[in-house]
């Protein structure tokens, strides 16, 4: 595959940790893999917001647990460092959506610098997930 | 059993996807074709997920087997 486009919506910290874990297997094997942060996922692109995600719903209670298990199959826990991880592959981008980031409070000055830009839904649409090889939605 | 003689090993042990998979598309990359890598695992998903990333990246996988929950792996890197 040489290139894949996902879609982030959900912010559970459970919930994020497939489609960045999808895109950590495919970016470490050379796929250019092309990520857009819509919704309330838009926070996990900045510092305070990646730190701050848990384990919601009827899972809410074992958020401590699931951190545990996460470190024991061998990611980093905390959802900035796994960010972290997935650019160090040299073949992630993420982007902003820029409604998202309007309603929820991200701007230039709070995007973590691991992220590309704030773009347009349109353009990612267009340019990436229509381009892509494959695409997901989360 | 085969003994097959290794370049590098790379221990995942106790780790479960994706890092098996990351830490071997990472290993080999640091590696010189015709080179082997011995993979350790212990995340059953290796069984189907390694021979499939053989077959897709044009590694050989050499040989593989089981002993007691402890799955190895020896892959030859692709020329």
């Amino acid at each position: 595959m040489k290139s894949m486009a996902i879609v982030v919506r959900d912010d559970a910290y459970d919930k994020i940790l497939t489609p960045l874990a999808f895109a950590y297997l495919q970016a470490a094997e050379g796929t250019q893999v092309d990520m857009l942060f819509v919704n309330w996922a838009v926070k996990a692109l900045t510092e305070k917001g990646a730190h701050a995600l848990k384990v919601d719903g009827q899972h809410a209670g074992q958020d401590a647990w699931v951190r545990q298990q996460v470190a024991k199959a061998g990611l980093p826990p905390d959802v900035y460092d796994i960010i972290k991880a997935l650019k160090s592959t040299g073949h992630v981008h993420l982007y902003a959506c820029s409604l998202a980031s309007a309603i929820f409070g991200v701007d230039k000055d709070n995007l973590i610098p691991e992220a590309e830009d704030i773009v347009g839904a349109s353009w990612f649409l267009n340019e990436k997930a229509s381009k892509a090889e494959h695409y997901q939605y989360f | 059993m085969t003994r097959i003689k290794s370049d590098q090993t790379l221990d995942t042990s106790g780790k479960c996807c994706p890092m098996p998979m990351v830490e071997t598309n990472q290993a080999i990359k640091g590696m010189k074709a015709g080179e082997v890598l011995e993979i350790i695992a212990t995340d059953p998903a290796t069984k189907m997920d390694i021979p499939s990333w053989c077959q897709r990246t044009g590694n050989t996988l050499i040989e593989h087997h089981e002993d007691g929950g402890t799955l190895r792996y020896y892959v030859c890197k692709r020329d």
